[in-house]
């Protein structure tokens, strides 16, 4: 019989291919909180007294960032408020909804949700019946950062916590290295600092731990979340990437920490080349932040207008 | 010889083969260990746990896609 490395009880419910290591439930849940805790001091997520808006869909991931968070709330060294954003997609979404509702009352914790529906008169369920032209994480995308971004500043958050993890991550560094988006490549890392003031500091405390853990830790730790993927994620290409570094890790432990860390170490090298020094206007359609004329989320909003006139 | 095999809101009860393991039941579904967790009678275990009759094996996938 196998044995925790920690403490030696002999109930192991993860042995770390990478590491060697074997833990029991208790050391396995306290090695992962002490992990994230370190990470957020490491990286200098979080100062105290911020307020941390945490985007909470029910899955999870942000079930997770929610839980070990609640540990810093707890103990007054910051504050908390959470938002669950309502993409509308019919027998998926709810659940989420539901479970996200649950646990913030169960915290005690300031809880909102936001609709496409109400933000953009359109649901994802809708877009995706139109003959729209991009894929559905791509409007979904850019609609959530849009709401996230507006609620932030709505409740007076100074940090938004997200719950990317390890795959998550690793996902999007290979995604945009193998498209050749050199420039979105600058802005991967635990911690988002925008050039526009008006948009919130994001943060990603579970940025090193693999998705498999995650699942291990909320099921450990009897959490409700919403486990069912969503209907639209396989066809993008981002899933396609996730399965082959999935795939990979199989036989190769440790390949998402590599390219983790490798991907950290190049990061100041891309900054300098192609991080792009310009000044972020207003969109002349909503007011928030933008590159251009107008922001992406009014672009393609009125793209889906003219679609729907066009009909 | 028995075991009871619970995935999402599918339950069935299937014969035990001599020495199987949980690594046994996940390849023979197709899913691979890293995208699911396994309980056995409600203890959450890893793949070379081995089943004996009368055991409730549960499994959550907790990742789709990989
Ligand atoms: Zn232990
Ligand atoms: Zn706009």
């Amino acid at each position: 019989m196998k044995t925790c490395t920690k403490c030696g009880v002999n109930e192991v419910i993860i042995e770390k291919k990478h590491s060697g290591q074997r833990l029991c439930k208790d050391c396995f849940i306290q090695g992962t909180q002490q992990k994230v805790l370190k990470d957020i001091r490491h990286y200098k997520l979080i100062d105290k007294g911020d307020k941390v808006m945490v985007a909470l869909s029910g899955g999870k991931d942000s079930v997770m960032v929610l839980d070990i968070l609640n540990f810093l709330y707890e103990k007054n060294i910051i504050d908390m408020s959470t938002v669950t954003i309502d993409e509308g997609i019919k027998g998926y979404r709810e659940d989420g909804v539901k479970i996200a509702k649950t646990h913030a009352k169960r915290l005690g914790i300031e809880h909102t949700v936001v609709n496409f529906k109400d933000s953009f008169d359109t649901t994802l369920d809708d877009i995706m019946a139109s003959n729209s032209q991009r894929g559905a994480c791509t409007y979904c995308g850019v609609f959530r950062r849009w709401i996230l971004n507006r609620e932030a500043r709505k409740i007076g958050a100074s940090k938004i916590a997200t719950g990317h993890n390890l795959d998550d991550e690793t996902q999007a560094i290979l995604m945009n290295y193998l498209e050749g988006n050199i420039e979105n490549l600058t802005r991967i890392g635990p911690k988002t600092i925008s050039r526009s003031e008006m948009f919130t500091v994001k943060i990603k405390p579970l940025r090193e731990i693999p998705e498999r853990e995650v699942g291990l830790y909320v099921i450990a730790r009897e959490l409700e979340v919403h486990l069912a993927g969503c209907p639209y994620s396989s066809d993008s290409f981002r899933g396609e990437v996730g399965q082959f570094i999935k795939q990979l890790s199989r036989n190769h432990p440790t390949i998402m920490y590599s390219t983790l860390r490798g991907f950290d170490k190049l990061k100041p090298a891309i900054k300098y080349e192609f991080a792009r020094e310009f000044n972020m206007g207003e969109c002349i359609s909503c007011g928030e932040p933008a590159a251009h004329e107008m922001c992406r989320a009014c672009i393609f909003s009125n793209e889906l207008d003219q679609n729907k006139r066009s009909l | 010889m028995k075991y009871t095999l619970i995935i999402g809101d599918v339950k069935e009860s299937k014969d035990i083969k001599k020495g199987i393991t949980i690594n046994h039941i996940l390849e023979e579904i197709d899913l691979p260990l890293e995208t699911v967790v396994v309980k056995k009678n409600g203890r959450i275990v890893i793949e070379e746990e081995e089943i004996s009759h009368g055991d409730v094996i549960e499994i959550i996938r907790v990742i789709y896609g990989g």
